[in-house]
């Protein structure tokens, strides 16, 4: 780059005169525009004849040419912006703002002369100049440019890359960049007959070495008539690239998995509380989730109205609120009909399935029967690769978030009063009251707290699914069968139990499809139940006769 | 087969680990045809597990459980077990509170316990018989069309004794019967065990020593799940052990 | 139960309503001329065949939870299973009148590129066969469901809970295209059933008829089986399942024949919905339907089979009503419904009837004491 930046102001001092010799020059092949290379201002005022053999031969100079303004003309020229005066041949440069710079010299023209017209294109030019463009953006001087335009090369397997690609390789400093300029390097040698077999060899374990589905792709095209050595090779990286694709799909699939692990958590865990620890049968525990999700949305709504800056909070914002709201609902539905029904479970099921229906005709009376946008904050947004493996922030953040809550549940039943209390209270209820614990309101709020937990993972689930008033119903009979299957009463068997299911499903999905997957795990969990009633982690003995 | 012991009910070395809790510690215990044995002991002691271990609710982690020499109990469901003719009376009182007095003892008689036949069933002069006889025993002929949710505690007891004994069992596992009971009906009920242990074999748990006393048989002290001491009354309330770690100084 | 047999006079009634029913509506719609008020509209008489079907559900789902404690939330399984048996007979009907004209293949799977019936479908042109397929399917179902359930003794909630997940499953593989019975949309445009046009309408008035004569036949069998011994182990089981297995009955035997002989009449009632509605799509496996089905027996009066058709009548009556006047509103009515039948209703509205004419023949007496709550 040092070297280009010094020859600058050469360029510039010189390119009158050689403005002058470009017109003496006659209709170039690419053979002499090979021989312009040099001569930058030549190779630019071949642009000015109106020839389409000119231009394609200029456009073939000018991408190896190293002339920092290349990639500027080559654009210019893409857009009809590479203008010639057809008396003088000159060649000027409009900037997409309007305006217009002699295109050897770069200088500002003041008056540009009437008359100017673009450089004409066809096919064949089209072509060469994309060519061009991707062969300036090997020598780009940002690093990511570079990178972006070897995979491209890598891609499109074009053989006519080649010369660009050899200088780039020479010039490249960076060893990321140039390990991917050599695997572009790699492609357009590897069906090429012309070079060395054992080079060709080498360029095909080059690119097994990749392994990714790019380079099965380019090792399985190759020529039919191409050597024994490099098929071999070829076959060999193809075999290597399939069991480590293989390898990457099922890594991929376990972590869609935890995605899905972390979403069955989230829903479950407010169960594990409710069904779990207080063995209430919450029918409603969906549209707690439910409401939850509708707290982010009109959280969100008032941000985007009055405090737009706040957006990036939403969430943070909505977390609290959810909670409360969902945590009232909860109490307000444990003192006004679940109390009524303790210890009888069935009861408290129809009950239940009832107000889920009144909550969900109320939030579709209120916000209507459609979908609900939900935003995500830009840290929500996006994605990463690990290896061939795609992960997406918002996957990310909500595994994370799963994992938070159910620790900060863990802690809040382990080393808090109000966690000792829900334990006293639902091992020995009289024993409880007799040592003056308020066993009524221990019990509301032990709903509450468990609805309230059920509200924030909605905040949650906003972030990766439809906010309608039917949310809710999606989750329930996962929930259920997530606590189930872990063992009711039992938290560690919950957080097992809602990742184990995940990934399972996920693992099934390849082989079976996404609904016959999902029937094949219910009907697995159903089988389980029957042979384990009491769930993955159950507690034996007399204690679960009481 | 051949039967591996003369006596009823044959137990040895009997184990039942729940989550590493020893409920039944190598318990042995025999039981002849046609004896009473009232077991004794302090709670956790392994008297329900063991009731629950003879009629297949609980299987043991180890050991042997025969009836009548030839039938293994550890192979066998609830069902198969009462059908051999083992009969068990629960602690609390557990009679179907819908069902009439006479109904109760209807389904608890000795018939044919299949699903099917049941469906077809006309009740015979026989049943009709047996259940009167029943009634007068437990004395509830009175009664028989009370629904047994209405009965009193006491003749809830009574009722579940006549319904073990429509069942015509060979070997009563009675838990508990004097719990609730006022002094006449507690001394009522020792009199009915003392009158069923004539022809059938029976096995009272009980807390009550007065009531022990009553029955005047043969005593199994049980503790941490194992037999402690066996012998009269008189005998077990001597002992070392049993005063320290049951009957208290 | 004293000499009048095992129908009580509660019984009688009930049926003498339901046989009249059945003369007296399609009378009053062929016979009595429009504009009379005795006449029953044409719309009428497929809506109230409709209510008979879901009472014969009611009654299903009555004898396995009233007298036997198993709160099933998966008849509607049942329900569709048979709907679906009756729908293919119906499709095969069909014949060359498709809009594909093809006359072997139902127009989806001509749709969907069939090349031939799959053997799952063979046989369904044929009504009996058909006929025992809706009595055999669902209880095909219901019998290995019931037989792993009961045998590893799921009980109560669970039982309930792996219920919903059964008809959910369903739901889910029914929606699938290549499951063969028309995915999404389901089987309809129906043509004829035993060569009577099914929008006719001495055929709707024929299948109220036949609904009705099923739900009161329906009502008999349980009864029968419910004052047998047989259904006095039941509610034996009901009330002290263990208490019933130590004295010797095998209680999954017991459960299994109830709850496989409630899943043929469900499929006996979801068979004839379908031609009275027109279509059968995996919607009838929602989970919601089954536990629509258990508040009608809730209202009704569980345990009572009269209470259980009662409840299934008003309540649909209701839904009409109230989705015709305010549909908004319905949702609410229903949830609320679940919440104050179960809060203050245990008894349903027979129970309530009873309490009511207990205390007007005996004013001073005590309450009846109340039925034992569930589980």
């Amino acid at each position: 780059m040092r070297i280009l930046r010094a020859t600058r102001s050469g360029i510039v001092s010189l390119a009158l005169l050689m403005f002058a010799g470009i017109l003496f020059l006659t209709p170039a092949t690419p053979a002499r525009a090979q021989g312009a290379a040099a001569d930058p201002a030549g190779t630019i005022a071949r642009f000015g004849t109106d020839s389409y053999g000119d231009t394609e031969a200029a456009l073939g100079a000018l991408s190896v040419s190293g002339d920092p303004r290349a990639s500027e003309i080559v654009e210019a020229l893409r857009d009809g912006r590479l203008l010639f005066d057809p008396q003088t041949k000159a060649v000027f440069l409009r900037s997409p703002a309007g305006a217009v710079t002699d295109a050897a010299t770069g200088a500002a023209v003041a008056a540009p002369p009437a008359g100017l017209r673009p450089v004409r294109m066809n096919n064949r030019v089209r072509r060469a100049v994309d060519a061009a463009a991707g062969a300036l953006a090997l020598v780009s001087p940002d690093p990511a440019k570079r990178l972006d335009a070897a995979a491209a090369v890598f891609k499109s397997r074009d053989a006519a890359a080649l010369p660009a690609l050899d200088a780039a390789i020479a010039k490249e400093s960076d060893a990321r960049v140039k390990t991917a300029l050599a695997e572009a390097r790699a492609v357009l040698i590897v069906g090429n007959p012309s070079v060395a077999e054992a080079e060709r060899v080498a360029a095909a374990r080059l690119i097994a070495a990749r392994g990714d589905q790019e380079a099965l792709a380019a090792l399985s095209n190759l020529p039919a008539d191409s050597p024994a050595a490099v098929k071999q090779a070829a076959a060999a990286g193809i075999e290597s690239i399939n069991s480590s694709l293989a390898m990457w799909a099922v890594a991929q699939n376990v972590w869609y998995g935890l995605s899905l692990g972390s979403v069955l958590l989230l829903a479950a865990i407010g169960l594990a509380i409710t069904f779990g620890v207080m063995g209430v049968i919450n029918m409603a525990h969906g549209e707690m989730v439910m409401i939850g999700a509708y707290t982010t949305f009109v959280v969100q709504e008032v941000i985007r109205t009055s405090a737009p800056f706040l957006f990036g909070w939403s969430l943070a914002i909505a977390l609290p609120l959810a909670f409360l709201v969902t945590a009232l609902v909860g109490i307000l539905i444990e003192r006004t009909v679940i109390r009524f029904l303790y210890g009888r479970p069935l009861e408290t099921l129809l009950a239940t399935w009832g107000i889920s229906l009144i909550l969900q005709q109320a939030v579709r009376s209120i916000f209507g029967p459609t979908n609900k946008e939900v935003g995500a904050p830009y840290w929500m947004s996006g994605s990463f690769d690990i290896g061939q493996m795609a992960i997406t922030y918002n996957r990310l953040w909500i595994i994370v978030f799963a994992l938070l809550v159910f620790f900060a549940l863990l802690l809040v039943l382990k080393r808090t009063m109000l966690g000792l209390y829900v334990r006293a209270v639902t091992q020995n209820r009289r024993m409880a009251a007799a040592m003056g614990i308020r066993t009524g309101r221990i019990d509301a709020l032990t709903f509450g707290f468990g609805s309230g937990i059920a509200g924030i993972a909605g905040v949650a689930l906003s972030q990766i699914d439809n906010v309608s008033p039917n949310l809710g119903q999606g989750y329930i009979i996962d929930s259920f069968m997530v606590v189930v299957f872990g063992g009711v009463g039992n938290l560690w068997g919950t957080l097992v139990a809602a990742f184990g299911l995940g990934i399972a499903n996920k693992l099934l999905e390849p082989f079976a499809g996404a609904v016959l997957g999902k029937i094949i795990i219910l009907v697995l969990i159903i089988l389980f139940i029957q042979k384990r009633p009491r769930g993955l982690f159950a507690l034996k003995g007399r204690a679960v006769e009481a | 087969m051949e039967p591996v012991t003369q006596s009823l009910l044959y137990l040895d070395n009997v184990s039942v680990v729940f989550d590493g809790f020893r409920a039944l510690n190598a318990l042995s215990l025999t039981i002849d045809e046609a004896e009473m044995r009232a077991i004794i002991g302090p709670n956790g002691a392994g008297k329900t597990t063991m009731m629950d271990v003879i009629t297949g609710k609980t299987r043991p982690t180890k050991g042997e459980a025969m009836f009548a020499g030839i039938h293994d109990l550890t192979k066998l469901d609830e069902a198969a077990i009462a059908q051999l003719g083992i009969g068990r009376k629960f602690q609390t009182p557990t009679v179907f509170d819908m069902h009439t007095v006479e109904d109760n003892l209807l389904l608890a008689l000795k018939e044919d316990r299949r699903a099917f036949s049941n469906i077809y069933w006309r009740r015979t002069a026989r049943e009709k018989e047996r259940i009167e006889i029943l009634l007068e025993r437990i004395r509830m002929t009175d009664q028989r069309f009370r629904k047994a949710a209405e009965l009193s505690h006491g003749q809830k007891q009574w009722l579940e004794i006549g319904m073990l004994l429509a069942q015509e069992p060979r070997l009563l596992l009675v838990d508990e019967p004097a719990a609730g009971m006022t002094d006449q009906e507690t001394a009522d009920t020792a009199e009915l065990l003392r009158d069923i242990a004539k022809t059938q074999s029976v096995v009272v748990v009980e807390h009550d020593m007065q009531f022990v006393r009553d029955l005047d048989v043969k005593v199994t002290v049980l503790h941490e799940g194992s037999v402690l001491a066996e012998g009269s009354l008189d005998q077990v309330s001597a002992n070392e052990r049993v005063i320290e770690v049951y009957l208290g100084r | 139960m004293n000499g009048t047999g095992f129908i009580d006079r509660k019984g009688w009634f009930f049926i003498a309503i339901v046989l009249g029913a059945a003369v007296l509506v399609p009378v009053a719609n062929l016979m009595v001329p429009e504009g009379s008020p005795l006449h029953v509209s044409d719309y009428l008489v497929p809506l109230l065949g409709k209510y008979l079907c879901y009472a014969l559900l009611a009654v299903a789902v009555d004898l396995v939870w009233g007298y036997c404690g198993v709160l099933s939330l998966g008849h509607a399984a049942f329900f569709g299973l048979g709907g679906y048996a009756m729908g293919m007979y119906l499709m095969r009907q069909i014949g060359p009148r498709g809009v594909y004209g093809n006359p072997i293949l139902p127009d989806f799977m001509v749709f969907l590129n069939y090349k031939e019936l799959p053997w799952f479908w063979w046989g369904f042109d044929w009504f009996p066969f058909a006929f025992v397929m809706v009595l055999f399917v669902p209880g095909l179902l219901a019998f290995l469901f019931g037989w792993f359930a009961f045998r590893s003794r799921v009980t109560g909630v669970y039982l309930s809970i792996i219920t919903q997940a059964m008809t959910y499953a369903l739901m889910l593989a029914f929606f699938r295209n290549d499951m063969g019975f028309g995915g999404n949309n389901g089987l309809t445009d129906f043509k004829d059933i035993l060569g009577f046009s099914i929008s006719a309408d001495g055929t709707r008035a024929a299948l109220f008829a036949a609904s009705a004569l099923a739900l009161a036949g329906g009502y008999v069998l349980c009864r029968a089986l419910v004052t047998s011994k047989y259904g006095k182990v039941l509610v034996a089981v009901r009330d002290a399942e263990s208490r019933t297995r130590f004295m010797g009955y095998r209680v999954e035997n017991y459960k299994l024949l109830c709850w496989t002989l409630s899943a043929m009449l469900a499929g006996v009632a979801g068979a004839l919905y379908v031609p009275q509605v027109g279509i059968i799509n995996p919607g009838e496996f929602a989970p919601a339907n089954s536990i629509e089905a258990v508040i009608w027996v809730a209202v009704g009066g569980r345990g009572t089979l009269v209470g259980a058709a009662l409840g299934a009548v008003l309540v649909n009556a209701g839904k009409t009503w109230f989705t015709g006047l305010l549909p908004e509103a319905w949702l609410f009515a229903l949830g609320a419904l679940f919440v104050l039948v179960t809060l203050f209703l245990p008894r349903g509205v027979l129970g309530l009837w009873d309490t009511l004419a207990a205390k007007r023949a005996k004013p001073a007496d005590t309450a009846v004491p109340a039925a034992k709550p569930a589980e």
